[in-house]
Order: structure tokens, then sequence, then C-alpha cells
């Protein structure tokens, strides 16, 4: 009961921080890219003044719109937050250990699109209405990679429960590492940059050009809601960054209890997921964004990868 | 108290036949109320024997040893049962205020709601296949309704040609069982003790005979044909419930009737769901009809229930019984929920008929401002049916995917790991695929405004079917938050067909399966609920309270216009292109240019996904029929004499076989 407790104290420090650090990481890529650019970039703490400037300021709102429009924001919002509570971030320990798995993960980020790409369709103005068609279709391609990399980590420990795959990581590298997770992590890496909208799937960077997908949808939100969908994004931006890192590099993660092991583990999930960002800004560097009609082909191949991965995990492990 | 229960039903049922002839008492038409009674009560006893897992019998009619009338209604059936029981009693009180009355309706409407029950609860061969046709008849003459227009004789007799060639296969299926158990009765058949071809071929005959009634692919063609024209509280009954008596039929064959089976048994059932769940999705995705979309989906549906039925056959062959019997609950459970979320989405689509006179969603828009009750109803179900939490579609596709997942791992053949992990992609794809077909279905027809005067002007048709909607809402979001309950409900059909525990529903609401990771939909649920108005209350109470104003939608300095909207056709062009090498859409621009300017004076366009099953499998199907037909008529010389050779020689060839 008393490690219940704990868990569950420590499991609720670890969804305020991830909410909290969210936007830092926004700025933290940011800053990067723009270095790369020979620019000085926002500071990093820029996130934090945008969601206090959108939240403070009065809503514009379309005539054509209903009651989805009130419903997306909260919803969104609400969804991204409690797929966080089934997140491993400083241990293998989530606050609520038996009410969710990756499933759970998969289902509620799925339900997250849903409410967005419905609140893109909300007002009837096409901008909207091409992000959320974008959106959808990119989604519909992404999720059974999303499913198959997390699920082909999950055949060894025999768990679908996140801290599991994350524990039996951490107790048998050896067996955890191999051919099926260099193919999952693969898969998961374009999870990574198609779901937070980055370059070459999506430009965060871009408004109102005809291949934007992302922004488009939030074209008739302004103030409060706007404040809320934008935080909501970069929520899942760290929560998938967060999961990439922990899960296929789980290594010192599970393996102290007590408060010395937190603070390994803070210490381990910072500078990894820092590299992440890393990464991500030298991608979206280096690259050019795909043609839309393109991206079929660089998401198919990380099915094939993710696939092959669960294959590989069943055949020789 | 079942087989009384049963028994009233069957004889209110009867007496709503009977009371067709009655002019109508106002809008409350008897045989309307009479079905709504019968339903209710066919419910309560259904959910009484799964719930107690006690079989219960009753003989209607004994005229020699061989033929007799026997209803037997045991745990597996009474899933159906209550299935049929809850979609006709919503059905029925829906058409209280939406049917058009017309005497021939109200006769076989309820005749229909009595073959399906009679279907559900046969206790034998003959009385199932009697139940069986009268089914078919009873919904064709439903789809046929007054026959008038061509599509929809089209429609009726495309359905009556599959349904028919659908019960030779059933009927096969079932007399190599009896042969062999020496007993049509489905308390004593056993086909277990089959050499493993005849029961492999006994299986494959039930899946195609069964798979055509429940609309698996490539055999679905009849469905999203049949199911748009007729009535919607008709088109409910046949998607929701009338499919799933071929769901019925392949778990009462496959898993009952012939015992451990063979594991390739299984991934054949497995493909060829997850082929149906994700062809389904995507022609869904294509269509602009609501119930064509909704029809397609039900192919989707079937696709996904199949798959947990092929995954239990497999894992039960294999001998890893938990996972099998895991396996078996997602299939029951997800008929369940699809009855309540399709059962909602057709009768909306009556609404939305009645209310603004097309279902065309290139034709609609803003309906949730005007409808706001069959809006918030529709938005549920569309939730539901993507799968999405914290809804019923979301609690029996987790135990789907989680049982695959376990099934993938140790302990099974590689052909079994490999197909399950395989088809855990495809239902994820189909997952995602479904969540874009809903939000598009309910975005195009629901949101932005009116693209007609007559979507503009479109009302709330009546309270009863707004009453309706909202009950059958409420029912998806509490399935969905009490599945670990409707879970432990099924248990007792895993139990009485594998011998094994479903997904334990253990304390709290969770679900579990062997293996580690468990759900709580109850804890998902309230912390979306609890989570939802958090940010708005933590920013007004940072920020103070936010004010808001209205204007037009921006669009970039003009007016803004419907036809300035996204169509139902141009919101799935992303899909249409990424899937264009299985889809094959075609398209037709054609530019008209007058006289010697270099600007076009017209561009006409044209675009349609061809319905390739039909295309390439079925026409030359039908041409070879025919042509073997055409072959065959040299037979008919129209001599005596000739007739009574053919005569001498069948018998001939009888006699040396019978030797």
């Amino acid at each position: 009961m008393n490690s219940n407790i704990e868990a569950g104290i420590l499991g609720g420090i670890q969804v305020a921080a991830v909410v909290a650090a969210a936007p830092l990481l926004n700025g933290f890529i940011k800053k990067i890219k723009a270095r790369f650019q020979l620019r000085q970039g926002p500071p990093l703490l820029q996130g934090y003044r945008d969601l206090a400037k959108w939240l403070s300021r009065s809503e514009h709102i379309a005539e054509s719109s209903s009651f989805v429009r009130v419903l997306a924001p909260a919803g969104v919002l609400a969804a991204t937050v409690a797929a966080v509570l089934f997140v491993p971030v400083f241990s293998e320990r989530t606050p609520l250990p038996a009410s969710g798995d990756l499933i759970v993960v998969v289902g509620l980020l799925a339900l997250t699109r849903a409410l967005l790409t419905l609140g893109g369709l909300d007002s009837g103005s096409a901008f909207g209405q091409m992000g959320s068609s974008r959106e959808l279709a990119v989604g519909a391609l992404v999720e059974p990679v999303l499913l198959l990399s997390l699920a082909a980590l999950a055949l060894q420990p025999q768990s679908t429960r996140l801290g599991d795959i994350l524990a039996f990581g951490d107790a048998h590298p050896r067996e955890f590492i191999g051919l099926g997770w260099a193919l999952a992590a693969a898969g998961f890496a374009v999870v990574l940059v198609a779901e937070t909208g980055r370059i070459p799937i999506d430009n965060p960077d871009t408004h109102l050009e005809l291949t934007m997908i992302h922004e488009g949808m939030l074209i008739e939100y302004s103030g409060r809601s706007l404040g809320m969908l934008h935080y909501a994004a970069m929520i899942k931006q760290l929560l998938l960054a967060v999961l990439l890192v922990n899960l296929f590099l789980p290594f010192g993660m599970a393996r102290f209890d007590g408060l010395p092991g937190y603070a390994l583990g803070t210490t381990l999930v910072v500078i990894k997921v820092a590299l992440a960002g890393f990464a991500l800004a030298i991608l979206e560097s280096a690259l050019a964004k795909r043609r839309f009609f393109e991206l079929p082909d660089l998401i198919g191949a990380a099915a094939f990868s993710a696939m092959l991965g669960a294959g590989v995990t069943v055949l020789f492990a | 108290m079942d087989d009384n229960l049963l028994a009233t039903c069957m004889t209110l049922l009867l007496a709503a036949c009977v009371s067709s002839s009655v002019p109508a008492l106002g809008r409350f038409r008897p045989a309307l109320v009479l079905s709504a009674l019968a339903s209710a009560l066919a419910l309560a006893a259904a959910v009484h024997v799964t719930g107690t897992g006690e079989a219960t019998t009753l003989t209607l009619w004994e005229p020699s040893r061989y033929a007799t009338l026997e209803l037997r209604l045991d745990p597996l059936g009474a899933v159906f049962a209550a299935i049929v029981g809850g979609v006709g009693l919503a059905c029925s009180v829906f058409a209280v205020s939406y049917a058009r009355h017309r005497p021939i309706d109200d006769l076989v409407y309820p005749l229909f709601l009595l073959m399906l029950l009679v279907v559900t609860c046969a206790g034998n061969v003959y009385t199932f296949l009697a139940a069986w046709e009268g089914m078919a008849l009873a919904s064709f003459a439903l789809v046929l309704g007054d026959g008038a227009p061509r599509p929809r004789r089209q429609a009726a007799i495309v359905y009556l040609v599959m349904t028919h060639v659908a019960t030779v296969f059933v009927a096969a299926s079932f007399f190599i069982v009896a042969k062999e158990s020496d007993s049509a009765e489905f308390a004593r058949m056993d086909g277990s003790a089959l050499s493993v071809p005849l029961a492999s071929l006994a299986f494959l005959f039930a899946v195609v005979g069964f798979g055509t009634k429940a609309g698996l692919i490539p055999l679905h063609i009849w469905l999203p044909r049949a199911h748009p024209v007729a009535p919607s509280h008709v088109s409910a009954l046949m998607s929701a419930a009338m499919v799933k008596t071929g769901l019925y039929g392949i778990a009462r064959v496959g898993l009952v009737f012939l015992g451990p089976g063979e594991p390739w048994w299984g991934i054949v059932l497995m493909s060829a769901g997850a082929a149906s769940a994700v062809l389904g999705v995507l022609y869904a995705l294509m269509e602009r009809d609501i119930k064509r979309i909704l029809a397609y989906s039900t192919v989707e549906n079937v696709g996904l229930i199949t798959v947990g039925l092929g995954a239990a056959v497999a894992l039960r062959a294999e001998g890893r019984d938990a996972l099998a019997g895991a396996a078996l609950t997602a299939a029951l459970l997800h008929a369940t929920n699809h009855a309540w979320f399709k059962t909602l989405l057709f009768l909306s689509a009556g609404s939305i008929q009645r209310a603004a006179h097309t279902l065309n969603i290139d034709r609609l828009g803003g309906l949730a401002r005007a409808l706001p009750a069959t809006g918030a109803a529709t938005l549920a179900g569309s939730l539901a049916i993507a799968a999405l939490p914290p809804f019923n579609g979301f609690a029996s596709e987790w135990i789907l995917l989680r049982a695959l997942i376990g099934a993938g791992g140790a302990g099974g053949g590689d052909a079994v790991q490999l197909t399950s992990l395989m088809v855990a992609g495809a239902i994820a794809l189909t997952g995602g695929l479904a969540v874009a077909c809903f939000v598009r279905m309910f975005g195009i027809a629901f949101l932005g405004i009116g693209r007609t005067p007559e979507a503009v002007a479109a009302r709330e048709p009546s309270p009863i079917m707004a009453g309706v909607l909202s009950a059958l809402a409420a029912g998806c979001l509490a399935t969905g938050i009490a599945s670990a309950w409707v879970v432990r409900w099924l248990q007792s059909v895993p139990a009485a067909v594998l011998g094994a525990p479903a997904a334990q529903a253990s304390h709290g609401g969770q679900l579990a399966l062997t293996g580690g990771g468990t759900f709580s939909p109850v804890v998902i649920a309230v912390a979306l609920i609890a989570l939802a108005p958090l940010p708005w209350l933590l920013a007004r109470m940072v920020f103070g309270a936010s004010s808001q104003t209205q204007g037009p939608v921006w669009s970039t300095g003009v007016a803004f216009r419907s036809t300035m909207q996204y169509t139902g056709t141009s919101f799935s062009k992303p899909l249409r292109l990424f899937f264009g090498r299985v889809l094959l859409p075609e398209r037709q621009i054609e530019v008209i240019y007058h006289g010697a300017s270099p600007l076009p004076r017209l561009v006409r366009y044209s675009g349609r996904v061809p319905a390739l099953f039909e295309e390439r499998l079925y026409l030359p199907l039908r041409a070879l029929a025919l042509w073997s037909a055409g072959r065959l008529r040299l037979l008919q010389s129209g001599s005596v004499q000739a007739y009574l050779l053919y005569m001498m020689a069948a018998l001939a060839v009888l006699l040396v076989v019978a030797q």
C-alpha cells in the first residue's frame, strides 16, 4: 500500500513535470534550428510566453462553429495529458500502473487526432478542412507503425505495460537489443517525426501555406482555445520523445528505487530527450519537406520496418 | 423462466404479424409496439441465459422424431439473441415515429424479428435452416419494399441470389457434421472425430456460407447494395443484428462443432477478417452516401469480429486456451458493441433523411447546429465506431489487440505468431482509417455550413427519434466505461465453448488477460472527464475570464460561401491517392474550348472508385454461369426418349455408386 502511495505521488510529479517541461523542449529545438541557420533565435522560454499570451487573450469565434469548437481544445488537451499518465518518465513507475498500457496510449493519441481534426472541420473553413484531411491520412498510416513498433518490444517481456517493457530492457539488455529492436526503433523514429508535425512530413514554421497540416487545423482558433491546442501539441511532442528514448534506451532507468534512483532517472531522461531534440533539429535543418503525396513511401517503409522488427523478434528472440 | 419468456416473446411477435391487418391507432401501430415488447422480453431472457450460463430448451412442435421444431438458447446463442433483442427494441421504438405506414411492412417486420430470434436460438439443424431461410426472405421483402425504383429491385435480387448460394454451403457444412455425429441436434452435434480433410471442408463451407451473410470480403457485394435501400430501422436491424447471425454460425461450427480444429483454419479466418476490415473501411472512406458508408463500415467491423474468432480457433488448436478465450471474448464483445453504435448511426441516418431529405454528405453540412441532439448522439456513435476511448468500441479493440500481441508471444507455432502480429498491424491501420472515415462522415455532414437549402432548413424531426438516438449514445458510453462488467457477463461463453476463462474482468472494473498490461476503462473515463475542464479552470484562475467576439469564417478576404468548403470526395482524396494501387480510382477531365480562345469554356470532371470485386470477380463469374447454362441447353432436346435415357443413365450411375 505504501509503495502504491509513493508510486502515485512520484507518478503525479512526473506527469506534472512532462506537462511543465513541454514548452521547454519546443524552445530548445527552435533554438538549435536557429543556430544552424546562424540566427540568434527566440529565447528558450519563448514557448511559455506564447502560451501566457494566448491564454490571456479574448477569443474570436466563427459564426458557423458548433459545440465541437468547445469540445475539441478541451478534449485534445485532456486526452494528451491522460496519455502521459501511462508513460514511464523517470523510472518504470507510472501513477496508475494497472489502468493503461501501450494500446491505451495509442488509443488516446488517436482520440486527440479525432478531436483535433473535428475541430479543424468545425467552422467550415477550407484551410481547416485541408489540414484535417491531411492529418487523418498521415495519421491512418502512422497508427500501425506506432502500434507495431511498440508491440515488437512487448513480445519478450510478455507485457504491454510500458513500465514492464522498460524494466525488461534495463534488466536484460542482451536479449532486448537486437535486429528486431533496431527495426522497431527506426519505425518509431518516423512516428515521432510524423506525429510532431516536423520536416519532412509537415513544417511547423509555416502558416497559411498549402503545404501545412497541423497549423491549418488551428486556423479558426484564437486566444485561450488556440493556446490549449498549441500546448497539447507541445505535450504530445515531449510525450513521444520520452517514449522513444525511454523504451528504446531504457538503460539505468529502472535500476534504482528510492530518491537517488529517481534523481539518476531524471538526469538520464533529460539528457536523452535533449539529444533527441537535438537530432530532430538536425533533421529539420538538413532535410527538405517531402511532397505530401510522397509520404506513403516514407511511412510505408517505417511500417515495413516495424512489422519486420516484430517478425524478427518472434523468430529469433 | 427463460423458456416462458422466450415463448411469450415468440407469441407476441406472431401477434404483431397478425395485428398488421388491424388499422393503426394513430401513430402507435400495434405491430411496432408488440415488436418492441417482444424484443425487450427476448433481451431479458438472453441476458439471463448468458449471465447464468445455463441453456434453456423449448420444443415447439414435434411431428416426427426427425423433424422437431426445437429451440435451445445456450450462452453462445444468447449473446446473439441479446443483440437481436436490443437492436429490435431500439429499432421498433424508433420506427413508431420514423416508419411510414405500409401494411406489408407491419406484417414482414415482426416476422423478420421472429426469424432472427429463432436463428439465434434454434436447437437443431432443421429449425435453424428454416429460420435462416425465413430471415433471408423476410429481409428480402423489406429491402424490396414497393420495388418501384430499379436500383432497389436490383439490390434485392443480388441479395437474394447471394443469400441462397450461402445457404447451400451452410447446409452442406451442417450435414457433414450431422452425419458424423448421427444427430441433427445442436446440443449433440460433434465433429471432433471427423477426418482432417472432411472437417476442413466443413469448416471452409461454414466460412463461405456464413461469411456471405456476415459480409466478409469478397462475399460482401450484396451488403452495400441492400442496406442503403431499406428503410433506416430495417437497415439497422440488418446491419447490427442480421449479419451477426453469420458470425454466430462461424463460431457455432468452427468452435463448438469442429472441436479443437487446425491452426491453419484460424490463420485463414484471421486473414479473411483482416482483409475485410482494411478494405471495408477503405471503401467506406470513398462513399458519399451515409448509409453506404455505414454498410461498408459493417464489412469492416465484421472483419474485426472475424479476426477475433479466427484467433480463437488458431489459439485453441494450439492449446493456448486462455488466450483463445480472450480472443473469443473480444469477438463477442465487439459484436455487442457494434450493435450499439451501428444501430445508433443507421437510425441517425434515418433522422437525417427525414430532416434534410438526402443522405449524400456532399449535399449536407452544418447539421450539428440545426439538430443538436442528433448531432451529439451521432458524434458519440462516430467516436465509438472509430474505436476511441472512453467509448465501447475501444474496449473490444483493446482486448482483441491485447490477445493478438499475446498470441504473437512465445508458446505457439511461428505461422500463428507471425499472422497474429501482422493482423494486429492491420487492425491498427483499420483503426486509423476508421477515425478518418467517421471524422469525415460527421465533419462533412454535421459541421461547417449547409451546402443545400434543405440542409440549411433542417430541424430535429421528432423527440422520439432524438430520444432513441440519445439513449443509444449513452449506451455506447456506458458500456464502454463498464466494459469489464459486460465481459463478466460474457464469461459463460468461453467457459462453455472452450472450457477456458475469458479476459478476467477483475476488481474495480479492470480488464486483464494472461501476461502483463491491464486496462481500466473506468479510470480512463474519469481521467478524461476530470482533465477536460481543468485547463479552463486553471486558465480562468490565473488569467481571468476571457471574452469572446463572433465573426464570419476567414476566407482570404472574400465572403464565405458553402461551396468553398471541402466535400466528402475532396476530403478523402489524400487517402484515395495513398491507396491508389488498391482502389484503382478512375477520373476523367474534359476541357472544352470555345473557338480560338485559349481559355477553356467548360471543364467537366468526373471520378469514381470502381467496385473491383463486382467488376473483376462477379461479372466474369456471371458470364461463366450464363455460358455454361447455354451449353447445358444442348441436353434439353425436348424429346421424351432423350429424357427417359437420362433417367436410365442416372439410375445406373446411382446403382454403381451405391454398391
